[in-house]
C-alpha cells in the first residue's frame, strides 16, 4: 500500500518560519508552492535564472522535513540507465564465472540440449534479483524505506526523451522492471525540479507540477540574504554592496551576476577587511562577481559612476549636518 | 467560488494561456488547500497551479486584477474624490454622513436601500446591489465595445436610478428646513455628488466586464504570425519584437545542436573491438566496446550582404551569423557592399548589438556604394580563398542584385571546388530572380544549396539544415 507522508507543514506561515530557521529567505510565493507541493503532493519546477537559489530550495526543503535528499544531476545523454537502474552486467557474469561447477551441476543431467536450456531458464531469477540490480536515483527515492526529498536537478540539461520518461515515474510513482515486476513506492517523495530555462519544458510535465519561477530578489530581500549568510559584515559595506549588485544587473551583460556570486564577493570582501565599497578594492575583487572580461569592464563603468554619484550623496549629508550644527 | 476560478481559467486561455483540465482541477484544490483567507495566497496558488510559462505571468497578473480585484477600489476611489471635491477631512465626511442619517431619522422618511447605501457609503453592500442588478440584466453577454452604453443604460434602469433621483431630490426638499444654513450647502452637494458617483461606478462596472472579453494579449500568436511575414515590410515595433524571436528560436537551435552531438557520442556495438578488448579476460565479455563516430565540427564561413537594398533583412542575418559563432568555434564571418571584409574579431569581442550597428554603419565597409556581388567575390578569392577546405561551409547571404556589374561567377566555381557546401540564402522572392539587376540564374548553377529566405519561418528551416 502507498502511504503518503504526513503533512509535513500545517500552513504557509510554518513554511517560512521553518525555512528562515534554515536560513533561507523565502518569499511568501515560494512558501505558498512549498506548502501546497507537501499538502497536494505534487512535484515543483523551479525555474528562473542561473544562482537564484533554486537548487538551494530543495536542499533546504530536505533539511526542513529532515528526509533524505536524493539528487540526479541531468546532463546531455542521461539516460535510464544513470537514472533509474542498471543491471550489474560485469558482477552477473562474475558469478556466472564463479559458479560454472554449480551451473554444470544444474545441467549436468540432461540429455538433450532442450532440456539444459529449460533448466537454466528455470534459475535464470538468480541472476535478475535484487543481487544484481543497481539502484539509479529514481529507483532509490521510490524504494526508499522513509519518505525522500528528490531533486532532479537542471532537467533542461537533459534530452526530451527522457524528459517523456520521467513523465511516467513521476505520475504514477511506480517504476516497472521487466525481470522484477512492477516497484511501487512506499512513500510518495517530495519532488523539486529545477530549469536553467536552456530550453523550454514540455506541457505534458509542467501540466504535472506546480510552477515556480524565482527571479532576482529585491534589494531590501538581497540585503536580508547577505546578512543572514554572511553575518560579520559590516552593515554599510552590506548595504552599498546590494545596492551595487542590483544596479549591475540592469546593465546589459554577458551573465548576470547571481545571489550566490553576490555571496561570494561579500564573503572576499570581509576576508579583505572591507567596511565599504573602494575603488581599488572592488577593481580588485570583481571577478569574484563578474565572468566575462566585457562585463567587468562595463561593470567598471558603471562603479565609477556609483562611487561618484555617493560621493555627492555623502559631502551633501555632510553639508546637510554642518547646517544642523550652525543651528 | 469553483464557477468563478472556472470562468477565470476561460478567460486566461482565450488570452493565449495554455491551461489543461488537468490544471483546472488542480487550481481547484490548491484553492482549497490555502483558503480564502489571504487574498495573496488565493492568488499564489492559481499561478502555481494555471501559469507553467514564465511569460505568461504579466497576463496572469492583470487578469488577475481584472477578474479578482472588483469595483471596491474604485468605489473607494469614488468617495475619496467626493470628500476631496467638498473640500473635507477624513472625520469631516463621516460626520456628514452622521449628521445626514440622523437628519433622515428624525424626518421619519423611508428610504430605499440603494438610497441608503448610497449616503451612508455602505461600499460592500453597494457593490453587492450593483452585482445583483448585474446579474440580473445579463451584463456577462457584453462584447462589443459599441454596446457599453446600451449596458449601463439598461443597469441603470434596473436600479431605479431616475427613481433614486427624484427621491433624493425629495429629500434635499425635505431636509431644507432641518439643517442649518450654514451646512446646507456642503449636505446638497454631497448627496448630488454622490448621484454621480453611483452613475461612474456603472459605467466603472460595466468597462470592467469588457475589458475582461477582451483579448490582451495574444503573444504567442502573434509571434507565429510574424514569423511569415517578410523581412521588408517590417516596422520599427516589429523589428524589435523580432529581435526577440531570434533569439528564441536561436536557443532551439541550441537545443538541437546539443541533442545531435550527444546522438553522435554513442555508436553501434564493436565486435571486433569487444572481442580484441576481452581476450585478457579469456575471452569472456567483461566489457562491452561502441565504436566512437567521429563527428566533425562544421566549420563555416558566412558571407553576409549588408547593402541598402536589403538593410531589413540583413540585421537578421547578422544576427544569425553572430548566433553561429556563438555556436560554433570555427566560424569565420564576412560582410560586403562592393568591397568586402572580415567581421570576425568584431563579433567575438563586442555584444550582439554594437556589432551589428558596426557592421551596418559603414565602419567595416561602405555600406554606400552600390553593390557589386563580382567584384566582392573577387576579393574573397584573392584573400581568403585558402581558408575554404573540405571542411568548410560557405554561406552566402544576398539578392544577388549586382547592378549590371561583371558577376564573375567563376569566383563561385572556385569556391564551390574547394569547399564542403555552398549555399545561397536570398532574401527576395524567388519568381522574381534573374530579373532585371538579378544575376542569380548566373550564380545559381554553382550553389549546392539555394533556399529562398524572405521570413522567420524559412530562415528558421535553413538554419535547421545546415546544422544537420
Amino acid at each position: 500500500m502507498v502511504s503518503y507522508a504526513s503533512q509535513p507543514f500545517s500552513s504557509i506561515d510554518e513554511v517560512i518560519a521553518r525555512f528562515a530557521a534554515h536560513k533561507y529567505i523565502c518569499n511568501r510565493r515560494i512558501a505558498t508552492v512549498v506548502y501546497l507541493a507537501s499538502s497536494l503532493q505534487k512535484p515543483i519546477l523551479v525555474e528562473g535564472p542561473a544562482g537564484v537559489g533554486k537548487t538551494e530550495l530543495a536542499k533546504v526543503l530536505a533539511a526542513t522535513v529532515q528526509c533524505e535528499l536524493i539528487r540526479l544531476q541531468c546532463y546531455e545523454g542521461l539516460d535510464e540507465a544513470k537514472a533509474l537502474y542498471e543491471w550489474e552486467y560485469a558482477k552477473q557474469l562474475l558469478y556466472t564465472q564463479i559458479l560454472k561447477d554449480k551451473i554444470n551441476e544444474v545441467v549436468g543431467g540432461a540429455r538433450s540440449l532442450r532440456e539444459a536450456v529449460e533448466r537454466i531458464a528455470r534459475e535464470d531469477n538468480v541472476f535478475f534479483s535484487d543481487r544484481f540490480i543497481l539502484p539509479r536515483p529514481l529507483l532509490r527515492a521510490i524504494t526508499a524505506d522513509r519518505p525522500t526529498v528528490l531533486l532532479v536537478d537542471e532537467i533542461d540539461k537533459a534530452d526530451p526523451e527522457f524528459e517523456a520518461f520521467l513523465l511516467e515515474v513521476l505520475s504514477d510513482f511506480q517504476v516497472s522492471v521487466p525481470e522484477l515486476g512492477t516497484l511501487k513506492a512506499k512513500h510518495i517523495p517530495l519532488v523539486v525540479l529545477t530549469s536553467n530555462n536552456a530550453r523550454e519544458m514540455s506541457d505534458a510535465l509542467k501540466r504535472r507540477c506546480l510552477h515556480l519561477y524565482i527571479d532576482f530578489p529585491s534589494a531590501a530581500q538581497e540585503l536580508e540574504i547577505v546578512q543572514l549568510k554572511v553575518p560579520e559584515i559590516h552593515p554599510q559595506l552590506a548595504e552599498e554592496l546590494v545596492h551595487f549588485i542590483q544596479r549591475v544587473r540592469q546593465l546589459d551583460l554577458k551573465k548576470v551576476p547571481s545571489i550566490s556570486e553576490t555571496l561570494d564577493w561579500a564573503r572576499a570582501l570581509v576576508l579583505l577587511n572591507a567596511e565599504a565599497l573602494e575603488q581599488q578594492l572592488v577593481e580588485d575583487t570583481l571577478n569574484a562577481v563578474l565572468k566575462y572580461e566585457g562585463d567587468i569592464r562595463k561593470a567598471q563603468e558603471e562603479l565609477k559612476d556609483f562611487l561618484s554619484r555617493r560621493k555627492t550623496e555623502r559631502q551633501g549629508r555632510e553639508t546637510d549636518a554642518d547646517k544642523d550644527l550652525l543651528h | 467560488m469553483e464557477q468563478k476560478i472556472l470562468r477565470f481559467v476561460e478567460l486566461l486561455r482565450q488570452n493565449g494561456v495554455r491551461v489543461s483540465l488537468a490544471e483546472d482541477l488542480d487550481s481547484l484544490q490548491a484553492v482549497a488547500a490555502v483558503g480564502f483567507s489571504n487574498p495573496a495566497d488565493f492568488r499564489e496558488a492559481l499561478r502555481a497551479t494555471l501559469v507553467k510559462r514564465h511569460i505568461d505571468e504579466p497576463t496572469f497578473d492583470s487578469l488577475f486584477n481584472l477578474y479578482f480585484r472588483g469595483l471596491g477600489g474604485d468605489l473607494v476611489e469614488h468617495l475619496k474624490a467626493t470628500e476631496s471635491a467638498l473640500g473635507f477631512e477624513d472625520a469631516d465626511l463621516q460626520n456628514l454622513i452622521d449628521a445626514l442619517s440622523q437628519s433622515v431619522q428624525e424626518l421619519g422618511v423611508q428610504l430605499s436601500e440603494l438610497a441608503r447605501q448610497l449616503l451612508t457609503a455602505d461600499l460592500g453592500r453597494l457593490e453587492q446591489l450593483l452585482r445583483q442588478a448585474a446579474r440580473h440584466v445579463g451584463l456577462d453577454a457584453v462584447e462589443r465595445p459599441f454596446q457599453e452604453g446600451r449596458y449601463a443604460h439598461m443597469l441603470a434602469q434596473h436600479l431605479g436610478l431616475s427613481a433614486l433621483a427624484a427621491e433624493l431630490e425629495e429629500l434635499k426638499k425635505r431636509l431644507r428646513g432641518l439643517i442649518p444654513s450654514n451646512d446646507w450647502e456642503k449636505v446638497q452637494k454631497f448627496i448630488d455628488l454622490r448621484l454621480q458617483d453611483l452613475t461612474r461606478a456603472i459605467k466603472r462596472l460595466v468597462r470592467q466586464e469588457l475589458e475582461k472579453k477582451e483579448p490582451t494579449l495574444r503573444e504567442s500568436e502573434r509571434i507565429d504570425r510574424l514569423g511569415e511575414k517578410s523581412f521588408y515590410y517590417l516596422t520599427e515595433e516589429e523589428i524589435r519584437q523580432m529581435k526577440e524571436a531570434v533569439t528564441k528560436l536561436a536557443e532551439r537551435l541550441k537545443n538541437i545542436v546539443a541533442v545531435r552531438k550527444k546522438r553522435g557520442k554513442r555508436g553501434r556495438f564493436d565486435i571486433k573491438d569487444t572481442l580484441r578488448k576481452n581476450l585478457q579476460y579469456g575471452g569472456v565479455p567483461f566489457r562491452i566496446e561502441f565504436d566512437r563516430r567521429v563527428k566533425d565540427k562544421p566549420q563555416i564561413l558566412v558571407l553576409c550582404d549588408v547593402s541598402d537594398s536589403v538593410r531589413n533583412v540583413s540585421r537578421f542575418m547578422l544576427q544569425f551569423v553572430y548566433t553561429l559563432q556563438d555556436l560554433y568555434s570555427r566560424v569565420r564571418s564576412f560582410v560586403f557592399v562592393s568591397d568586402l571584409s572580415e567581421v570576425t574579431r568584431l563579433f567575438e569581442e563586442q555584444d550582439i548589438h554594437a556589432a551589428i550597428e558596426q557592421a551596418l554603419s559603414g565602419q567595416v565597409v561602405n555600406v554606400f556604394a552600390h553593390s557589386d556581388f563580382g567584384r566582392a567575390f573577387r576579393i574573397f578569392h584573392r584573400d581568403f580563398l585558402p581558408a575554404v577546405n573540405k571542411k568548410t561551409t560557405v554561406i552566402i547571404l544576398g539578392d544577388a542584385r549586382n547592378n549590371y556589374n561583371l558577376p564573375h561567377e567563376w569566383t563561385l566555381k572556385d569556391i564551390r571546388q574547394r569547399a564542403k557546401q555552398l549555399i545561397w540564402l536570398n532574401p527576395e522572392n524567388r519568381l522574381t530572380w534573374g530579373f532585371g539587376d538579378s544575376e542569380m540564374d548566373r550564380y545559381l548553377v554553382y550553389c549546392d544549396v539555394v533556399e529562398e529566405c524572405r521570413n522567420l519561418n524559412q530562415l528558421y528551416r535553413v538554419i535547421d539544415r545546415i546544422v544537420h
